[in-house]
C-alpha cells in the first residue's frame, strides 16, 4: 500500500483539479442562448447525421486485436530482458538466448505472416 | 497490517461496484468504460499484494483488450435495438438467473478453497518490485519454459485466426 | 506516503508541486511553440501582448475561461465532461514516476520541540519499483480519453478521429514497448533510479570477460542503443499525436478529430494532456539514453556535493544541518541538468512538428507495423546477442 497510495492520491488530486477548473470555467463563462440548431453536433454545417448506421472499417478491429496479441508477446519479453544478465552471470547465457529464440522465431513468423497476408495494409 | 487490510477491502469494494456496473449498464460503451475501471482496480489489488509486474501487465494488456471491445461495440452500432431487446427479455432473464447461480457457486467454492490456501501457504514476505519480477522471470524461463513456448504458438494461432475470420466474406471490406 | 507528519506533508507538497510544474509548463511550451514556428516559417509570431508576447499566455487563459459552455445536444454529457479531465491523468501519473534528480537525504533535526528524521526524499512524486512497466501501463490508458471524447460528442468526425487516434496509439505502442526491451536488456532493471545511476560514470563495459573503460565518453545508453533510441523517439511522437503523426485531428479531413466539439477550458485540458505526454516522452528519452540528471564528468551525484559545499556551509549557518543543505542544493543543481536536457528534447519535438509534413493514414500504419516493429525486433535480438557475446565468460 505504501507504494500505491501516492499514485491514487495524485490521480484523485488531478481529478479534483480538473473538476474544479471545469466548474469555475462554467461559472464565469459567457451564457449563450439555447438553440436546437446551434446545439447540433458540428458536421460542417449540414444537418447532422450521426443517428444513422456508422460504418467502421474492420481494419480497426483487426489492428486492435493484433495489438493485443503482439503486446502480450512483448510483455513476456520484459521478464526475460530483466533476468538476462543474471542468467549470463550464472553461466547460462546460451540457454536463455536459446529459450527465447524459439519464442522470437514464432513472433517473427507471426509478424511476417501478417505482412504477407496484407492484413495490415490500409488502402 | 491493518492499513493493508483497509486498502485491500476498499479497493475490493470499488472493484465489485465497477464490475456490477459493467454488466448492469445498458449502454455498451459505458459498460466498456466500467470494465476499464474494473481492470485498473484489479491492477491496484495485484500491486497491493506485491505482484507488481502482474499489475503492470494487467494495465498494459487488459486495458488494450478493452480497447478491442470498444471498437467492436462501435462497429455493432447498428445492433443497438437488438442489444436492447436482448437485455430486456424473458430469455435473457432466464440467462441472468442461471448466471447468478453459477456465480454463487463460484463464490462459495472459492471461499471454501481460499481458507485452505491461507492455512497451507504461508503468506510470504514480498520484497519490493523488481525482485519479485526477477523471480517470476527466472521461474518462467526455467520451470515453465515449455508452457511459455506453447503460449507463443497459441498467440500465433490466434493471430492467424483473426485475419482469416476478418477476410471471410468479400475480403477485408465485408458487407455486414 | 510516509511514517510521520513531516514526511507525509513533504511528500504531498512535492507531488502537488511537480503536478503544478507540469501544468505551468504548458502555456510556456505553447509560447515556445508559437514563437518557434514563427521563427521557422519566417514570421513574427505573437509579439504584441507584453514583452516578446509572453503575456499572451495570460490573455489566452482568460479567454479560455470565459468561452461559452457548449455541449452537443445529442452527446453524452458525463463522458463529454469527463474526457478532458481523464486526458490529463496518464501523463501526470507517468511523469510522477520519473526521477527528476537525486534523492535528498535529510538528517535528523529538531522542530516544534520534537525530534524528526532522518528522512530520504526521492526527487519525484513517488518511487515505483517497477518504474518502466508502470509508465507503460499508465500511458496505455491515454487512448481512452480520446475514445470517451469521440463517443461523448456523438459526432461523426469526433468518432472517426477517436478511432484513428486509438488505432495509431496502440500500433506505435508495440514499437515503443519493444525498443524499451533493449533498454531493460542493457541495464537489467525496471527501476529508473538504477538506470540513471548506471549511466553516471565514464563509459564502461565488459568485453569478452574483460572490463573496458573509455574515459572520454559518459556511460549513456545512446551509445549502446542508438537504433532503439531512434525508434522510441519516433514512437513517442505517435503517442503524443503530434505532427507528423497528428492524423487523429487531421484538419483537412476530420475538422479537428476527437476534440471537434470542445472549446474553452475543456479544449485546454486536452492540450495539457498532449504537452504532458511530450514531457513524459522527453523525460523517458533523457532517462533511458542520455544519463538522466547526471552529466559526467561535470555533474554527478558524487561531484555535485563538492561544488555546492561552500554555499551549503553558508546556508548551514541559518539552521538545519550542513549535510542536509548539501544534499538539497546538489539535488537542485542536478535537477537543473535534467531540465536542460528535457528542454532540448521538447525543442526537438517542436522543431520536428514545424518541419515535417503529415503522413497519409495508410503510410502511418505501414510505418508502425511493417517498418518500426521489425526494426525494433531486430534491435532487441541484436542487443541480446551482443550482450551475450560481450558479457559471457567464454573461457569457463
Amino acid at each position: 500500500m505504501s507504494q500505491l497510495l501516492p499514485v491514487l492520491v495524485l490521480a484523485l488530486f488531478v481529478i479534483i483539479f480538473g473538476v474544479v477548473l471545469l466548474w469555475f470555467a462554467s461559472l464565469i463563462s459567457e451564457k449563450g442562448r439555447k438553440d436546437p440548431v446551434k446545439d447540433e453536433t458540428y458536421e460542417c454545417g449540414l444537418p447532422s447525421d450521426t443517428s444513422g448506421p456508422t460504418k467502421i472499417s474492420i481494419k480497426f478491429y483487426l489492428t486492435a486485436i493484433l495489438f493485443i496479441l503482439f503486446d502480450i508477446e512483448i510483455i513476456f519479453m520484459f521478464p526475460w530482458a530483466l533476468t538476462y544478465g543474471e542468467f549470463i552471470a550464472a553461466g547460462h547465457g546460451l540457454y536463455i538466448l536459446g529459450a527465447m529464440s524459439f519464442f522470437l522465431a514464432v513472433f517473427i513468423f507471426g509478424l511476417f505472416w501478417e505482412v504477407k497476408s496484407r492484413a495490415l495494409e490500409w488502402e | 497490517m491493518i492499513w493493508e487490510a483497509i486498502g485491500f477491502y476498499s479497493l475490493a469494494i470499488f472493484l465489485i461496484y465497477f464490475a456490477y456496473k459493467t454488466i448492469s449498464a445498458t449502454n455498451p460503451v459505458h459498460s466498456a468504460l466500467y470494465l476499464v475501471l474494473t481492470m485498473m482496480g484489479l491492477a491496484a489489488i495485484f500491486y497491493n499484494l506485491g505482484a507488481h509486474f502482474i499489475a503492470g501487465v494487467q494495465m498494459i494488456v487488459y486495458a488494450g483488450a478493452v480497447m478491442v471491445l470498444f471498437v467492436m461495440v462501435l462497429m455493432l452500432f447498428d445492433l443497438k435495438a437488438e442489444i436492447r431487446a436482448f437485455t430486456r427479455g424473458m430469455f435473457s432473464g432466464l440467462v441472468k438467473v442461471m448466471a447468478a447461480g453459477v456465480l454463487a457457486g463460484l463464490v462459495i467454492g472459492s471461499a471454501k478453497n481460499s481458507v485452505v490456501v491461507v492455512e497451507t501457504g504461508a503468506p510470504g514476505q514480498m520484497q519490493a518490485g523488481v525482485d519479485v519480477s526477477r523471480q517470476l522471470g527466472i521461474l518462467l524461463y526455467t520451470k515453465y519454459l515449455y508452457a511459455f513456448e506453447l503460449l507463443g504458438v497459441l498467440l500465433l494461432v490466434v493471430a492467424v485466426g483473426v485475419v482469416a475470420v476478418s477476410r471471410m466474406k468479400g475480403g477485408t471490406h465485408a458487407q455486414r | 506516503m510516509g511514517t510521520d507528519a513531516f514526511e507525509i506533508t513533504v511528500n504531498f507538497l512535492k507531488m502537488v508541486l511537480i503536478f503544478l510544474m507540469m501544468v505551468q509548463i504548458v502555456p510556456l511550451l505553447v509560447w515556445v511553440e508559437r514563437r518557434g514556428s514563427a521563427f521557422i516559417q519566417n514570421r513574427f509570431g505573437p509579439n504584441r501582448v507584453g514583452p516578446l508576447g509572453l503575456t499572451q499566455l495570460l490573455a489566452d487563459a482568460v479567454k479560455f475561461l470565459t468561452k461559452e459552455e457548449f455541449i452537443p445536444a445529442r452527446g453524452y454529457p458525463f463522458l463529454f465532461y469527463a474526457a478532458p479531465v481523464v486526458a490529463m491523468i496518464p501523463a501526470v501519473l507517468a511523469f510522477g514516476a520519473i526521477p527528476l534528480s537525486m534523492p535528498i537525504a535529510v538528517e535528523a533535526f529538531e522542530m516544534f520541540g520534537h525530534q524528526w528524521g532522518p528522512y530520504s526524499f526521492a526527487f519525484q512524486s513517488y518511487e515505483i519499483g517497477i518504474g518502466i512497466v508502470f509508465v507503460l501501463g499508465v500511458s496505455s490508458l491515454a487512448a481512452f480519453s480520446m475514445l470517451m471524447a469521440g463517443y461523448g460528442s456523438n459526432n461523426k468526425f469526433a468518432l472517426y478521429g477517436a478511432l484513428r487516434a486509438s488505432a495509431q496509439t496502440i500500433s506505435y505502442e508495440l514499437a515503443m514497448g519493444l525498443s524499451i526491451v533493449g533498454v531493460i536488456l542493457l541495464f537489467g532493471t525496471f527501476n529508473f533510479l538504477d538506470i540513471v545511476n548506471a549511466q553516471s560514470g565514464p563509459m564502461q563495459f565488459s568485453l569478452l570477460g574483460q572490463q573496458v573503460t573509455l574515459g572520454f565518453l559518459p556511460n549513456w545508453g545512446i551509445f549502446y542503443q542508438p537504433l532503439g533510441a531512434v525508434i522510441l523517439f519516433a514512437a513517442m511522437f505517435a503517442e503524443t499525436n503530434r505532427l507528423p503523426f497528428d492524423l487523429p485531428e487531421a484538419e483537412s479531413e476530420l475538422v479537428a478529430g476527437y476534440h471537434t466539439e470542445y472549446a474553452g477550458f475543456k479544449f485546454n485540458m486536452f492540450f495539457i494532456g498532449e504537452y504532458g505526454h511530450m514531457l513524459v516522452a522527453s523525460a523517458l528519452m533523457v532517462t533511458f539514453y542520455f544519463g538522466g540528471y547526471t552529466l559526467w564528468p561535470f555533474l554527478t551525484p558524487e561531484t555535485a556535493p563538492k561544488l555546492v559545499g561552500g554555499l551549503a556551509q553558508w546556508m548551514g549557518g541559518f539552521g538545519f544541518n550542513v549535510n542536509t543543505w548539501t544534499s538539497v542544493l546538489s539535488a537542485f543543481l542536478l535537477h537543473g541538468v535534467f531540465v536542460l536536457k528535457l528542454a532540448l528534447f521538447l525543442w526537438i519535438f517542436i522543431w520536428v512538428r514545424w518541419t515535417l509534413p503529415r503522413f497519409r493514414y495508410d503510410q502511418l500504419m505501414d510505418l508502425g507495423w511493417r517498418k518500426m516493429l521489425p526494426w525494433a525486433l531486430f534491435n532487441t535480438i541484436l542487443t541480446a546477442v551482443v550482450i551475450l557475446i560481450m558479457r559471457n565468460n567464454w573461457s569457463a
